[in-house]
C-alpha cells in the first residue's frame, strides 16, 4: 500500500474549484517536488491533506487509514506533519522548548541533541524563537516536524526567503531526511534550482489539477508544462 | 383591519429602530471591516452626534442645520482620535478594542463633566403626524427613516462603485500591495475612521429629537449594534442590513410579548448563536 | 514565560500580610475584599494574557461562585441538603468551573470562535446572565440576596483579621500553585498555544482541550474568589455577576499587565484603593482618570504597567545568576 493515497479529491470555494480532482500516491520513504504556479492549488492541497481544511469531496488515505475530514491534531497524531509557507514556531519560546513541544512525548523520539546538531542549532538552545534569524527560524521548524519522527512531512516553500548558502543546506538536510528510508517527504517549491539540486520525482499542479508527474527532464521536455510553468525560463 | 391598526405602527417603530441601528452598525462595520479596528467608543460618537444637536439647537441653531453639523464635528473627533491613539495601535487589532473602551469611558465622564449626568432633550423640527390608510404616524419618524434609508444606500453605493470604494477594498484586501500600486493606506484608514465616526454622528443627530440624551446613552446602542456586525457576517455592508433587521428587529418586536429582562435575553441568545454558526462556516468545516 | 522575581512576589504576600498590624479594622477589611478582587483578576491574566482568550464576561464566574455560596448558606434552595460554609465554598467552585467548561465548550468546539467575535459572545453572554439574575426572584432581583453569612473562623464575627488572613493565604497559594503549573509542561503548551494555535495544532495537540482546560480552570478561580468575596462583604448582587465588573476586570489587568499574574494581582488591589481613596475627591474625574490611564498605557505600555518593571528585573536577575 502506499503511504498517501488521494482520489478524485475536491475542494471548492463558491465557485472557485481551487482543487479540483487530485489524485496522487506516495510511497513510503519517496521524496517528491510538487510544483505549479500561483494559485494553481498546491497550497490548498496541503491544507486538506493536513486537516485544515474538509475536502467538497474525494478520499485521502494514510498509512492505510482514512483521513477525510479529520481534525489537524488528529492526523498529526498519526505521523504527518507540516511545515508552513511562512516559519511557524513559537517566539515565546525558546529554541529547546519548540523542539520539545514539537516532540509531543516525554522521551522524544528523536534526540534533541542530535536534531540541534543536525540543524546547526546547538549554540542557540536557550535562546528565544522570536530572536532567531529568518533561516535559522526554518530550520527550527523544519526540526519541529522532525522531531516526533514523523512516516510523512509537508514542506510548503522550505526555502522561501533564504539566503544561496542557507537553500544549499536545506537542500542537504531534506536529501537526508529522505536517504534515511523512514520519512516520505512532499515539498512545495518554485525555484527550479533548488528542485535541479533537489533531484526527485515532480508532480505539476494547474488550474487544480495534477497535469503531469515524472523525473524533473521529463516534465521540463512537456510541452504543455513549459508553456503554463517554466515559461521564459527554460 | 383592526389588527393592521395596531400592527403597522409597531412594525414602523420596529423599522425606524432598524435603521438607526444599522446607521451606526455601518459606522462600526465601516471601522472594522476596512481596518480590523473594533471600536468600542462608537456608542460615544452617537452620543457626541445627540449632543451636538442639543447644543447647537439650544444656541438657536435651526434643527437641519444641526443635524448636518453633527457628522462634520464627530467626524473632526474622530480624526482626532485615529490620528493620536487608532494608528499607534494599527499591528494590535485586539488591543484596539482595549483602547477604544477606555476612549468610551473617557468620552463618557467627559460628557458628564461638561453637559452634567441628567438627560436633556430637544424640539422636534415638527409635531406633524401623517395619516395613510387609517393611521397616523409621526412625520419626523418618517422623515428620520427615509434620511437613514438614503445615507446606508449612498454609502453602500460609495464603496461599491466608485473610486474612492475600490481604493479602501484595496487597502483592506492586501494593504502591502494597494501600498505598492500607490495607494496611501494611511490615509484610507484614517478617512475611514472618519467616515465612520460621522456615521455614529449623524445617527445620535437624528435619534436624538426621539430619545432622552444623556451621558450613557451610547452603549445601549452599541451593544445590539456590535452584535448586529459580526452576526451580519463582520465585514460586508449587505450584512449589516441583515444583522441590524434581525437584532433590532427582534428586540423592539419581542418587547410587546415579554418582559423586557426575557426580550432582551432571546436577542441576545439569538445573537449568540447567529455569530457562533458564521464563525464555524467561515472557518470551513 | 516567566511571571514576577520570586523575591518580588514573597516580598508583595509578606507585605499584604502585614498590613492589618499598620492599618486598622476598616481598611483591612475592605482590603480582604480587594485581595479578592486580585485573585479574580489572576483568573483572567491565565486566561486572557497566558493563554490569549480576551473573554469579555469573566464576571460571569465570579459572580457564578457568589451566588452559589450565597443560596447555599442562606439555604434558598431546599434542594441543597447543607449549608456549611466549606462544603459550600467546594460547591461554588465546582458550580463555577462546570459553567466555565459549559462556556468554554460552546466557544472552542470544531472550528471554535476567536478574537472580536469571542469578546463579542462572551460580553453578550455576562450581559445575558446578568438580565436574568436581575428578573430571577428567587435570587433576590435587582436587590441580590443579603445576610450572608461570613466564614466561621473565631468567635467575634466583627473582627476582619481572620477573614483576611484566610482570602491573603487562599490568593498566596493560588498563585505559587498557578506558577508551579505554568512552570510545568502545560505552561509551555500554554505559551504556545497562545504565539501560534494552528502550529501546535499540526504537532498533534487538541488545541480545543487546551482551552477548555485553561478556561475552565480560569472559571473555577474566579469563582472561588467570588464564593469568598460574598461571604466576606456578605451579600450576593447583580453587579458582580455582569459586563460592569468583566470591564472592570479587565481594565485591572490591562494596566496591570496581563501576561504577569503577580502584576494582575497587584494592580486590581492598588486601583481598589485608589479608588477608595480618590473617588469621593474626584468625583466623575477619577473615572475619567482611570479611562486615560488605561488608554493610554494600552497604546503606550502594551504589557502593562506592572509587568514592564517586573520583567524588566526579571530579566537581569536571570541575567547575573
Amino acid at each position: 500500500m502506499a503511504l498517501l493515497q488521494l482520489t478524485d479529491v475536491r475542494r471548492w470555494f463558491g465557485g472557485v474549484r481551487a482543487v479540483d480532482g487530485v489524485d496522487l500516491r506516495l510511497e513510503r520513504g519517496e521524496l517528491r517536488a510538487l510544483i505549479g504556479p500561483n494559485g494553481c492549488g498546491k497550497s490548498t492541497l496541503f491544507n486538506l491533506i493536513s486537516g485544515t481544511l474538509r475536502p467538497t469531496a474525494g478520499h485521502i488515505l494514510f498509512n492505510d487509514r482514512d483521513i477525510t475530514g479529520l481534525p489537524p491534531h488528529r492526523i498529526a497524531r498519526l505521523g504527518l506533519r507540516r511545515k508552513f509557507q511562512v516559519a511557524a514556531v513559537f517566539d515565546d519560546l525558546s529554541v529547546d522548548d519548540n523542539l520539545r513541544v514539537a516532540a509531543r512525548t516525554k522521551r522524544a523520539a528523536v534526540s534533541t541533541d542530535a536534531l540541534l546538531g543536525r540543524l546547526g542549532l546547538s549554540g542557540r538552545r536557550s535562546v528565544l524563537a522570536g530572536v532567531l534569524s529568518h533561516g535559522e527560524r526554518q530550520w527550527l521548524e523544519i526540526g519541529m516536524v522532525l522531531a516526533a519522527a514523523p512516516r510523512l512531512l509537508l514542506l510548503d516553500e522550505p526555502t522561501a526567503g533564504m539566503t544561496v548558502r542557507e537553500t544549499d543546506a536545506t537542500v542537504d538536510l531534506i536529501r537526508a531526511i529522505a536517504s534515511s528510508g523512514d520519512v516520505a517527504v512532499l515539498v512545495i517549491e518554485h525555484d527550479v534550482g533548488f528542485l535541479e539540486r533537489l533531484d526527485c520525482a515532480v508532480t505539476v499542479m494547474a488550474k487544480g489539477r495534477i497535469l503531469r508527474s515524472g523525473s524533473l527532464a521529463n516534465v521540463r521536455a512537456d510541452e504543455q508544462v513549459r508553456s503554463l510553468y517554466f515559461g521564459t525560463a527554460a | 383591519m383592526g389588527a393592521f391598526l395596531t400592527w403597522a405602527p409597531l412594525l414602523l417603530d420596529a423599522l425606524s429602530f432598524v435603521l438607526v441601528l444599522a446607521l451606526v452598525a455601518l459606522g462600526l462595520v465601516v471601522i472594522f471591516g476596512l481596518m480590523g479596528v473594533i471600536n468600542l467608543a462608537h456608542g460615544e460618537l452617537f452620543m457626541l452626534g445627540a449632543y451636538t444637536v442639543v447644543l447647537a439647537v439650544g444656541w438657536g441653531v435651526p434643527f437641519w442645520l444641526a443635524v448636518v453639523l453633527a457628522p462634520i464635528a464627530v467626524g473632526a473627533v474622530g480624526w482626532l482620535v485615529e490620528v493620536l491613539l487608532i494608528r499607534r495601535l494599527a499591528a494590535r487589532p485586539l488591543d484596539t478594542i482595549l483602547a477604544t473602551w477606555g476612549l468610551a469611558i473617557v468620552l463618557q465622564q467627559a460628557a458628564v463633566l461638561a453637559f452634567g449626568p441628567g438627560s436633556r432633550s430637544v424640539a422636534r423640527p415638527t409635531d406633524a403626524t401623517v395619516t395613510f390608510a387609517g393611521i397616523s404616524y409621526p412625520a419626523y419618524r418618517l422623515e428620520l427613516m427615509a434620511i437613514a434609508a438614503l445615507v446606508l444606500v449612498a454609502t453602500m453605493a460609495l464603496f461599491a462603485r466608485t473610486r474612492v470604494g475600490l481604493r479602501a477594498r484595496a487597502a483592506i484586501a492586501d494593504p502591502d500591495m494597494a501600498a505598492a500600486l500607490g495607494v496611501n493606506v494611511r490615509r484610507v484608514r484614517a478617512q475611514s475612521f472618519v467616515l465612520g465616526a460621522a456615521l455614529a454622528g449623524l445617527a445620535g443627530a437624528l435619534v436624538a429629537p426621539i430619545i432622552s440624551v444623556d451621558p450613557h446613552m451610547g452603549f445601549g446602542f452599541l451593544v445590539p449594534a456590535f452584535l448586529s456586525i459580526l452576526a451580519g457576517g463582520g465585514v460586508s455592508l449587505g450584512g449589516v442590513l441583515g444583522g441590524a433587521a434581525i437584532i433590532g428587529g427582534a428586540d423592539s418586536l419581542l418587547g410587546h410579548w415579554m418582559s423586557p429582562v426575557v426580550s432582551q435575553i432571546v436577542v441576545f441568545l439569538i445573537a449568540i448563536v447567529a455569530i457562533r454558526l458564521r464563525a464555524a462556516r467561515a472557518a470551513g468545516s | 514565560m516567566r511571571d514576577a522575581p520570586l523575591p518580588v512576589a514573597l516580598a508583595v504576600f509578606a507585605g499584604l500580610g502585614l498590613v492589618p498590624f499598620v492599618l486598622g479594622d476598616y481598611w483591612t477589611g475592605q482590603l480582604a475584599r480587594y485581595v479578592l478582587f486580585g485573585l479574580f483578576a489572576m483568573s483572567l491574566a491565565l486566561v486572557w494574557g497566558r493563554a490569549g482568550i480576551l473573554c469579555f464576561g469573566q464576571a460571569m464566574f465570579f459572580g457564578i461562585g457568589g451566588y452559589a455560596m450565597a443560596t447555599v448558606t442562606l439555604g434558598t434552595f431546599a434542594a441543597v441538603p447543607f449549608t456549611a460554609a466549606l462544603p459550600a465554598l467546594v460547591l461554588a467552585v465546582a458550580v463555577a468551573a462546570a459553567a466555565a467548561l459549559l462556556v468554554a465548550l460552546f466557544l472552542f468546539w470544531g472550528a471554535g470562535i476567536g478574537g472580536a467575535y469571542l469578546a463579542a459572545v462572551t460580553l453578550a453572554l455576562a450581559a445575558i446572565l446578568e438580565q436574568a439574575v436581575r428578573g430571577w426572584y428567587g435570587l433576590g432581583a435587582d436587590n441580590g440576596l443579603s445576610g450572608v453569612p461570613p466564614l466561621p473562623l473565631g468567635d467575634n464575627p466583627w473582627d476582619p483579621r481572620p477573614i483576611y488572613f484566610v482570602v491573603l493565604a487562599v490568593a498566596a497559594a493560588v498563585y505559587f500553585g498557578l506558577l508551579a503549573l505554568l512552570e510545568s509542561r502545560f505552561g509551555t503548551l500554554l505559551t504556545a498555544l497562545r504565539t501560534n494555535p494552528e502550529r501546535l495544532a499540526h504537532l498533534g495537540y487538541s488545541v480545543v482541550a487546551l482551552r477548555v482546560a485553561v478556561f475552565t480552570l480560569g472559571g473555577a478561580i474566579a469563582g472561588l474568589a467570588g464564593a469568598l468575596f460574598v461571604a466576606t462583604d456578605a451579600f450576593a448582587s447583580p453587579s458582580l455577576i455582569g459586563f460592569a465588573l468583566s470591564a472592570e476586570v479587565l481594565i485591572w489587568v490591562a494596566l496591570g499587565g496581563r501576561s504577569v499574574l503577580l502584576a494582575a494581582f497587584l494592580a486590581a488591589i492598588l486601583i481598589r484603593v485608589a479608588e477608595a481613596y480618590l473617588s469621593e475627591t474626584l468625583g466623575p474625574w477619577w473615572l475619567l482618570t482611570l479611562g486615560t490611564l488605561f488608554m493610554v498605557s494600552v497604546a503606550a505600555v502594551p504589557n502593562g504597567v506592572l509587568a514592564t518593571p517586573l520583567l524588566w528585573l526579571q530579566g537581569r536577575l536571570r541575567r547575573t545568576s
